[in-house]
């Protein structure tokens, strides 16, 4: 399986045009991205999550793998601050309570990039290891692309 | 349904990036342990910045930098050549306007 990213997206009023997912299509069509599931949340004032459930037409597994994923299986004890994979003081954290503000809702996509396990596999067979891994800041893209438009010119 | 978050680590695309927890980086390690190239504290780096660096010759009327500030700036210039933020050619620049 490819990288797999968590996109959290928030929401005043959760309006599904069906947008999102057709791009969310093309893009697998193309093989680029996999919308592996989506899981739509809500969280009240006093922080309790609860999922919320996935307009009609998009499927009744919908959400299932990612509530399952993000979530500790019914009946486990404890107040979620830890979990296999995540409990040692090396390893940052981060979980849906992080993401979503009380009083809110949002959309949970988990998305495989297809297009990166290639990618990923030739610099492990390179011997190449990670050190640093983040998206530049819209200043620094703006920055970027005068940059690009200058050497271009 | 109630859903009662986990914690997950993170990772990064390519694999999971080294994560120091609030500690020295190994950059900063080396830094500490190699105390020879005295990092300019604040004050220092914004006088820099302002007079001797982004201005080039102080503005007429202005006080000419003392002896002892200009060793500070050419400290400071050493400090950003040696941690990467300028280059050799911008060090050689900047260190030209000091008269050194």
């Amino acid at each position: 399986m490819g990288p797999v990213q968590i996109l959290v997206v928030g929401f005043e009023r959760p309006a599904f045009s069906g947008e999102v997912l057709a791009e969310f299509a093309r893009l697998g069509e193309a093989g680029i991205v996999r919308l592996v599931d989506l899981l739509l949340v809500s969280r009240d004032h006093g922080g309790t999550l609860e999922t919320v459930a996935a307009p009609p037409g998009l499927g009744a597994e919908l959400g299932r793998l990612a509530t399952a994923l993000l979530g500790q299986p019914e009946g486990a004890a404890g107040d979620g601050t830890a979990a296999a994979g995540a409990d040692s003081a090396e390893v940052a954290a981060w979980s849906l309570a992080d993401a979503v503000p009380p009083g809110s809702a949002a959309a949970v996509a988990l998305i495989e990039h297809l297009w990166a396990d290639p990618l990923r596999s030739a610099i492990r067979r390179a011997g190449g290891r990670p050190l640093e891994e983040t998206w530049l800041a819209a200043g620094d893209v703006a920055l970027l692309e005068t940059l690009i438009a200058r050497r271009a010119g | 349904m109630l859903l009662v978050p986990r914690q997950l680590a993170r990772a990064g695309m390519t694999g999971d990036v080294p994560y120091y927890g609030g500690r020295l980086s190994p950059a900063q390690a080396y830094a500490a342990s190699h105390p020879s190239a005295r990092p300019p504290g604040p004050a220092q780096v914004a006088a820099t910045t302002r007079t001797e660096l982004g201005a080039g010759r102080p503005a007429p009327g202005r006080p000419v930098p003392p002896a002892g500030n200009q060793a500070d700036a050419l400290l400071s210039l050493q400090h950003l050549l040696d941690t990467g933020v300028i280059t050799p050619e911008e060090y050689t620049g900047l260190r030209a306007r000091l008269g050194a």
